[in-house]
């Protein structure tokens, strides 16, 4: 039942991009307000600035929501009845690349500081790359250059916003329309808190544990969901050999295979039975057990945990376990190894030398220069 | 009709010298056929023909089937279906309940005398092999019949469901993992004397005695001949009050005779319809043909319209309820039982995954020695259930004991429960036939409550096949008057195959004094590798002990196992770990950044 009206993982997909949008365009302005907020610079220029930065934010997310609906209108519209066919097979895929994205952006969550750090280094360089474009007068980068301000979060949201809508699009395809709009609404109200809170530098202590419960009941999701993947893909198997017919047994014998089953109750079907799908869309939860379900579960905690330690490692000595080794050795790969040159060049960028060359060249002032 | 067949007839001096002895001599072997004209096989046939010879008996023969089992891959036997075998338990032909299966290669003889009269069929009784083409009709002619002066000549309809596949094949599709709703294998034609669209020739103005069989293995169905009503005479060999009907519904393995008389005129023909009960077909494939049309042929030249099926689902039609018949001979309901069984039908899986067919908890699974051996080899231990093994489910009855069986249906499709030996009074049944009669297939099922039920009938019908209503229930009577061991089960081959089945042992310490089996029938099971001594498990010195006797498969359990248990119990605590490892994670960045950065 609760599914119906707050799908949660909806709530922490749509929480996660929208606070990745949120500490770009908090970013951003404290980037306007280093360059051009002090007193003795152009207000004028600033407040310009500033309305540029939401004007392009703002256009991102209509032209995703855009983008988005006719994502999802093509997606239900062209792609139901495909999917209905074979549900589990394309719910087993689905959860399988939710729980992919998920575990990549999970952890990146708790280090907000270093997701603010990342991005004020991506924009630094983006801004450096239109210095030293400058010279090259086309109409083209001059226009990219007068409003490097709008382009910037216009491009972010959008590809927060898509990336938000396909994903929700995606995994959600069971759920019925009511599941929607309470965990999206609520979802964008919690990252735009965040975000206003990271901006004014507020209390970084609760946030950081408000992020940590939150991180940890996004992995429960995900961890359920890979192992709801593994059960999907493990049914659509089980329909292809059954001819079908199992899909619509529900609880009890026939709905399932016992060689393959470590539980069976014939209760709490999450599917049809009220209450169970919140465990369910929380934990994973599915009244059969299956070998491949259950040890899917721990693997990925298994998995969870050997990544937090290398990542504890790699915060305490600077670089990964075998870190170094595996890149001397990669280094010698031609090819592999320039790769790997230029991104270690591109690590060392000094973000406030770039902001000092961005100042020095009136880049952002580009209005009244030239 | 030219198979070749010997009958012998040996007058014998008997009373009006009328009973003689017809002998039959079966080779049995693969031939091909194709009924259907949609796909060739091997099918089962007899001295090289397919189709069957029909057996043809008077009332008082004595009928001797000497069959060769020359088929090379596939044990079988005949069951003469209907017959009652008085004195003759070892004759009826179910294997492993009164012979041992006759392997390639082995004889075995039938031989006893019909007392009876009407329309019956043959067919091999070992699993998955009748419906290969093994059955035919058994007719046992009666000058004496009320009716004999009624009708002028007689023909036979025979209705069949038809497989492509082999049923041995078919068998392993079944009974699998993966079909753990045990949906049955769906034929691929239904046919009409083991051919179709075909024409009966009739006479104008004629009264025909038509005997009609369902000589399938699965599929009951539907028959009406446009314009035309007939009279029920006979049902399953028990002659009826003639009774007017237009449309009559066959399971599998039940029959009618009626007298129909034809039109005056011959300018046209007739349609008779064939509606399979699609209500048993979990899926219908869109080349099954489900209504066939065959032809009342008064004129070859005239048109052969092609039958008008105006119902849209086969649960529309409304066919004759076969309760309502009342016996020619007025026999009354039998006093109150001596013995009361009470079974629910349900189907359900068991550890292996497999769909099973149940009767209360145990579905039926052969005991190692044929049930029957059991009894002549048990002494005075004869009328202790215990020994022929609670898989068999064994209900044993004193010689005249009336009894009563309660069939409740805890399962959505009709069953046609057949009895071995006997024809049973049909004294209730909830839903009746007609358009009620699947009422209780999607709900919860009724089962039958001694304070309320339907009036049990005073004359009740009696036959040997009747047809269990989803969800519903019915009550049958009959006399423990035949010492043997008769097969009650379901004449869907695959729920007998599935274990819808079990066994009424009449009188045991009578079998052991009147009955002498032939060594011939202990030969085949010499030749099978079958014991032919001991109780259930084959044991024979403690017919106590079952030790080995062979088994169901465990039950499902319901809910958590330990293993279940261990498994959530590691879920859980990774999950815990995970979990702790986040916080940990969390935290140290925390503890590590303190203050609140704001570059």
């Amino acid at each position: 039942m609760a599914n119906n009206v707050f799908a949660v993982q909806i709530f922490f997909i749509v929480f996660r991009e929208c606070l990745e949008a949120t500490i770009i365009l908090s970013v951003l302005f404290s980037f306007l307000k280093q360059c051009l907020g002090g007193p003795d610079q152009d207000h004028a220029v600033y407040k310009r600035l500033v309305r540029q930065v939401w004007a392009g934010a703002i256009s991102g997310i209509v032209v995703c929501l855009i983008l988005g609906g006719a994502f999802i209108g093509v997606f239900y519209g062209l792609g139901k009845d495909i999917w209905s066919k074979s549900e589990d097979l394309w719910e087993g895929i689905f959860y399988l690349i939710a729980t992919v994205i998920i575990s990549i952006m999970g952890l990146a969550l708790l280090r907000i500081n270093k997701m603010k750090e990342k991005w004020r280094v991506k924009i630094a360089q983006a801004l450096a790359q239109k210095t030293k474009s400058a010279k090259k007068r086309t109409r083209l980068s001059d226009w990219s250059k007068r409003y490097v301000m709008f382009l910037l979060p216009f491009i972010t949201t959008l590809r927060e916003g898509v990336e938000a809508v396909v994903f929700v699009g995606g995994v959600s395809l069971s759920l019925p329309a009511t599941a929607f709009p309470l965990p999206v609404v609520c979802g964008i109200i919690a990252a735009l808190i965040i975000g206003f809170f990271l901006y004014r530098g507020g209390n970084m202590l609760s946030i950081q544990v408000f992020l940590t419960i939150s991180t940890a009941v996004l992995y429960l999701i995900a961890a359920g969901m890979f192992s709801k993947a593994i059960f999907y893909l493990q049914m659509h198997q089980w329909n292809v050999q059954t001819g079908g017919d199992a899909a619509e047994s529900g609880s009890g014998a026939g709905s399932y295979n016992i060689k393959q089953t470590i539980w069976h109750v014939n209760c709490c079907n999450p599917e049809t039975d009220n209450g169970w799908d919140i465990f369910n869309s929380l934990l994973g939860w599915q009244n059969t057990g299956t070998y491949g379900s259950v040890l899917s579960y721990i693997i990925y905690w298994i998995f969870l945990i050997i990544t937090v330690c290398c990542l504890l490692y790699e915060e305490k000595t600077g670089s990964l376990p075998l870190q170094k080794q595996i890149v001397s050795v990669l280094l010698r790969v031609p090819g592999i190894g320039g790769y790997i040159r230029r991104k270690q060049e591109a690590a060392k960028t000094d973000v406030s030398e770039v902001l000092e060359t961005v100042q020095a060249e009136g880049i952002l002032n580009s209005k009244e220069g030239k | 009709m030219g198979w070749a067949h010997r009958i012998s007839v040996l007058a014998l001096i008997v009373p009006f010298c009328r009973a003689k002895t017809v002998t039959y001599d079966f080779n049995v072997s693969w031939v091909n056929a194709n009924p259907d004209g949609l796909y060739e096989r091997k099918v089962v046939g007899i001295n090289g023909q397919w189709p069957l010879p029909v057996i043809e008996v008077n009332k008082g023969d004595r009928l001797v089937v000497n069959m060769y089992n020359g088929l090379g891959d596939k044990s079988s036997s005949i069951h003469f279906h209907g017959m009652y075998q008085n004195g003759t338990n070892e004759m009826d032909g179910p294997s492993m309940v009164t012979q041992c299966p006759i392997p390639p290669g082995s004889s075995m003889t039938y031989n006893f005398t019909v007392e009876q009269n009407g329309t019956y069929w043959y067919h091999c009784h070992t699993g998955y092999c009748y419906p290969d083409g093994y059955r035919q009709a058994l007719i046992v002619h009666d000058d004496d019949a009320y009716f004999a002066k009624q009708y002028d000549k007689e023909f036979t309809i025979s209705l069949s469901d038809w497989y492509h596949d082999f049923l041995e094949d078919l068998s392993h599709e079944f009974m699998s993992l993966y079909n753990p709703t045990g949906a049955e294998p769906i034929p691929n034609a239904f046919l009409f004397n083991d051919t179709m669209n075909s024409n009966i020739k009739v006479e104008p103005n004629t009264t025909y005695l038509v005997r009609i069989l369902n000589v399938g293995a699965f599929v009951g169905q539907y028959l009406y001949i446009q314009d035309h009503n007939f009279t029920i005479v006979e049902i399953d060999g028990v002659y009826t009050e003639p009774t007017e009907a237009s449309m009559l519904y066959l399971s599998a393995a039940q029959r009618y005779a009626i007298l129909l008389t034809t039109k005056n005129e011959t300018d046209k023909n007739y349609p008779i319809i064939t509606v399979a009960d699609s209500t048993l077909l979990d899926t219908i494939p869109s080349d099954l043909q489900l209504n066939n049309t065959n032809w009342l042929e008064y004129n070859s030249n005239a048109d052969h319209p092609e039958g008008v099926v105006d119902v849209d689902e086969s649960t529309d039609l409304a066919p004759f309820d076969d309760l309502t018949l009342v016996p020619h001979d007025q026999m009354a309901l039998l006093p109150d039982p001596d013995v009361e069984i009470e079974v629910t039908v349900y189907m359900n899986n068991l550890m292996d995954g497999y769909n099973y067919a149940f009767f209360d908890n145990i579905t039926y699974t052969a005991p190692k020695v044929p049930t029957l051996y059991t009894v002549m080899s048990s002494g005075n231990q004869s009328t202790d259930p215990t020994i022929y093994g609670d898989n068999t489910n064994p209900h044993v009855f004193k010689q005249n004991d009336v009894v009563q069986v309660i069939i409740n249906n805890a399962d959505s499709g009709a069953h046609p429960f057949h009895l071995h030996g006997h024809v049973f009074q049909v004294i209730a049944r909830e839903p009746s036939y007609g358009l009620d009669f699947y009422n209780l297939a999607d709900v919860d099922p009724v089962p039958f409550d001694a304070n309320n039920h339907t009036a049990f009938l005073s004359t009740p019908p009696r036959r040997d096949t009747v047809v269990l209503p989803p969800g519903g229930y019915m009550v049958l009577r009959f006399v423990a008057d035949n010492p043997g061991v008769w097969l009650f089960h379901c004449h869907i081959d695959w729920h007998m195959d599935s274990g819808l089945a079990m066994l009424f042992i009449s009188a045991p310490d009578k079998i052991q004094e009147t009955l002498k089996i032939p060594d011939q029938h202990y030969d085949v099971c010499r030749a099978a590798g079958v014991p032919f001594e001991g109780n259930a498990a084959g044991n024979t010195q403690n017919f106590l002990d079952l030790n080995g006797e062979p088994r169901q498969e465990a039950d499902i359990p319901d809910g958590f196992t330990p293993k279940g248990i261990a498994a959530m119990f590691f879920t859980i605590l990774s999950a815990f770990l995970g979990v702790a490892s986040i916080f940990i994670y969390g935290l140290w960045d925390m503890k590590k950044a303190g203050v609140p950065t704001s570059s």
